[in-house]
């Protein structure tokens, strides 16, 4: 581990660790922006911080581990979107804005569990909207737009669909080529922070599972001296490891589009594997609203279902893998 | 950096394309392939890249991981034979001997390895497996020599190996830990029988050894008396991270096997095999950055207990999905029987290759080992009472 990554998990720990699951909404937005994340991967020169994949993949590890609510993810899209519009006038204006905190917020389907105008994090509290598409990449003021909030079942999210009432406003961030290859890359950049939010979120109930077990007595003995369990436990341990190694190896070196979404698959499933368990080793209480349990499994199957699920990404690794190996 | 490995990468590739062995898949008999391993072995040491892992002080030794993982790949692209045979003796024997062996074992050993000297491993017994501890194999020192008594099991390709590792108890007083000894035995020696072990693959690749009377010098002893298990502690533990990087850099090496299948039986446009293809090279993947860390973290002095688990348990995982694939792509071609010669990850049938793949959970510590590892040692999970007749006497 890079001395990088351990500094800023290690702030990451010190901000969100001690409130617990699903902190405030609010609270987290002023923190998150406060402590500089968002200007994270964007050039010194624009003035940002220039630390690139790695750095915005610790935060959302962290940020997927506290179940953090908020737009950072769709954020951060925008902000790379904008730092990659040569020629606009106002990139330096809105760039520094967005960087502040401003929200301005893009859809987490990726072009596969909706389009550009459906699952729109926050979109009540933005000022504009990235549309993505590989066409053109455009940044959408809201003003007069029909926004219609989507209650998800997990609630650390606040997705909305939008009807916009006028696109005559809008900034041109990309065209032609330069939109096509910008989309690529939101795509990965997407796929990568749902995997990094996966990730933290399986380890931060794998780690009350075992807590509980330590604690909970049947038979006279803690449940965690059950072999049984023990050895779901160590499997649920593996799943998330093998994961988190793909992360951090695909986080540092280049990847392709659809092997970042392999990636995606793999650390999604694990999230669900290791929630699944999770529910079920908690027994009755992990049904119980009350409980953390299923504030996991909402967000882990929520993050499936964003940007393209296992079964596509899976299926666009294998043709991508097939044609490489051309022998 | 990248350009050297690439330079590297080309260097071998061109070597391969000249000198890899085509034909070694065709030896019809166990003796047969040992010799075109033998051959194969010999070949790679004059060209330095037998043992990329040992140190430089060796002819092609003193690799970084990133060299060793280019070779591991463009041997498996040439569809090159892994070094079966020498497994044991380059991984294990030279790191026992290496790390905890005299001046005098270094000397004879070491370098007889490059020249073709092969080992086996005499760990296991009939009734010490995954309690490994429990071996009652029994060494008596007589003046200059062990006389050693006993049967070892499960060991690799042992009829054809010229010295073995062998781990033997001098007492049984006191923890079963602490009464064994670590002895190097010429397997020439009188009082040695080796009876191979006939598998489900049709393949003979362990061996049976029976001990009778067998003397080994005490000049031959690895460590003290009775300090026998930690020499085999450490020295497992030094191999376990390099032989997995390099079978699963083998691994990756050859997912290309694995698309001419898919071609070959018209599957291109299947979406559940694809799937099944992209999950399995992701898993791949993971598979060699699991083995990357473990190195990375190791040589930072930062190995934590069940690290190397976490390895081996992703390892034998994925290989069993490789091999399955396998089985599944090619449909009834694979449910032929065919004559295996040895046993690997690329025989040249999936089934055989699927059958052989629980080696990998059960060898070196079972897959419900190493659960334990993780579960007890790494997440401080309690463990289990140590005997069994007060637990259930609690219960």
């Amino acid at each position: 581990m890079s001395i990088d990554r351990a500094e800023l998990q290690d702030a990451a720990r010190k901000a969100f660790g001690e409130s617990g699951p699903a902190p405030d909404a609010e609270k987290s937005w002023s923190l998150i922006s406060e402590m500089g994340w968002l200007m994270m991967a964007v050039p010194e020169d624009q003035g940002g911080l220039g630390l690139g994949r790695e750095a915005e993949g610790v935060i959302h590890t962290e940020l997927g581990r506290a179940l953090v609510p908020g737009p950072a993810i769709a954020q951060m899209l925008t902000i790379t979107a904008l730092s990659a519009a040569e020629g606009l006038a106002e990139r330096d204006d809105l760039l520094a804005r967005a960087m502040g905190g401003e929200v301005m917020t893009a859809s987490l389907s990726g072009g596969h569990a909706g389009n550009a105008l459906s699952c729109i994090p926050d979109a009540n509290k933005a000022s504009h909207l990235l549309i993505a598409t590989d066409q053109k990449i455009t940044l959408v003021p809201l003003d007069g737009a029909t926004l219609t909030p989507r209650d998800t079942w997990d609630k650390t999210r606040r997705l909305f669909d939008v009807a916009l009432a006028d696109t005559s406003t809008a900034y041109v961030l990309a065209e032609g080529a330069a939109a096509k290859a910008l989309n690529e890359k939101l795509q990965s950049q997407l796929l990568l922070a749902l995997a990094g939010d996966s990730l933290g979120g399986a380890e931060a109930i794998l780690g009350l599972t075992i807590e509980y077990l330590n604690t909970r007595r049947q038979f006279d003995r803690p449940l965690a001296l059950f072999q049984a369990l023990k050895h779901r436990v160590a499997d649920m341990k593996v799943r998330h490891a093998a994961a988190e190694a793909l992360f951090w190896s695909r986080a540092t070196n280049d990847a392709t589009r659809a092997e970042m979404g392999a990636l995606k698959a793999l650390a999604t499933n694990a999230y669900h594997m290791v929630v699944e368990e999770a529910v079920q080793l908690h027994g009755g209480i992990g049904l119980t609203s009350e409980y953390y349990c299923h504030i996991f499994l909402k967000r882990a199957t929520l993050n499936n279902a964003l940007g393209g699920d296992a079964d596509y990404w899976e299926e666009q690794a294998g043709r991508e893998v097939l044609a490489a190996t051309n022998a | 950096m990248t350009a050297e490995l690439e330079a590297l990468r080309s260097e071998v590739r061109s070597w391969l394309a000249a000198n890899a062995p085509k034909d070694w898949r065709s030896a019809d008999t166990h003796p047969a392939f040992v010799e075109s391993q033998r051959a194969w072995f010999a070949k790679l040491v004059e060209a330095g890249y037998a043992v990329p892992h040992w140190p430089a002080k060796w002819p092609g030794g003193g690799r970084s991981l990133a060299e060793q993982k280019v070779i591991y790949e463009e041997l498996a692209a040439a569809d090159a034979p892994r070094l079966l045979l020498s497994f044991v003796s380059t991984y294990h024997a030279y790191s026992t001997i290496e790390e905890c062996g005299s001046d005098e074992q270094k000397e004879r050993y070491l370098p007889a390895i490059l020249k073709g000297e092969t080992w086996c491993q005499g760990f296991s017994e009939p009734n010490a497996g995954s309690d490994l501890a429990a071996l009652k194999c029994k060494a008596e020192r007589k003046g200059d020599v062990y006389v050693v008594n006993g049967q070892k099991v499960w060991s690799t390709m042992a009829q054809y190996a010229d010295k073995c590792l062998l781990l033997v108890r001098t007492s049984s007083d006191g923890a079963k830990q602490a009464g064994i000894t670590f002895l190097l035995m010429d397997m020439k020696a009188p009082g040695v029988t080796v009876r191979p072990i006939h598998q489900i693959q049709g393949d003979e690749e362990f061996a049976e050894i029976f001990l009778d009377n067998v003397e080994v010098p005490v000049s031959d002893r690895v460590g003290e008396e009775g300090k026998g298990w930690a020499v085999a502690q450490a020295t497992l533990a030094s191999e376990r991270g390099l032989t997995l990087m390099e079978l699963s850099y083998r691994m990756r090496g050859s997912l290309w096997r694995i698309s001419k299948l898919i071609r070959e039986n018209g599957r291109e446009n299947d979406p559940g095999i694809l799937r099944d293809f992209g999950r399995l090279a992701a898993r791949v993947d993971s598979a060699c950055a699991v083995a990357d860390q473990f190195l990375e973290n190791r040589m930072n002095g930062i190995e934590g207990v069940g690290d190397a688990s976490i390895v081996k348990l992703t390892y034998s995982r994925v290989l069993r999905e490789y091999s399955l694939l396998g089985v599944r792509v090619g449909g009834m071609g694979e449910q032929y029987e065919a004559i295996i010669t040895f046993g690997d990850l690329n025989t040249g049938n999936w089934m055989a290759d699927f059958m052989n793949s629980y080696a990998w959970t059960i060898a070196g510590g079972s897959d419900e080992v190493q659960r334990n590892i993780i579960a007890e040692r790494m997440l401080h999970m309690p463990r289990e009472p140590k005997n069994w007749l007060v637990a259930e006497g609690a219960a």
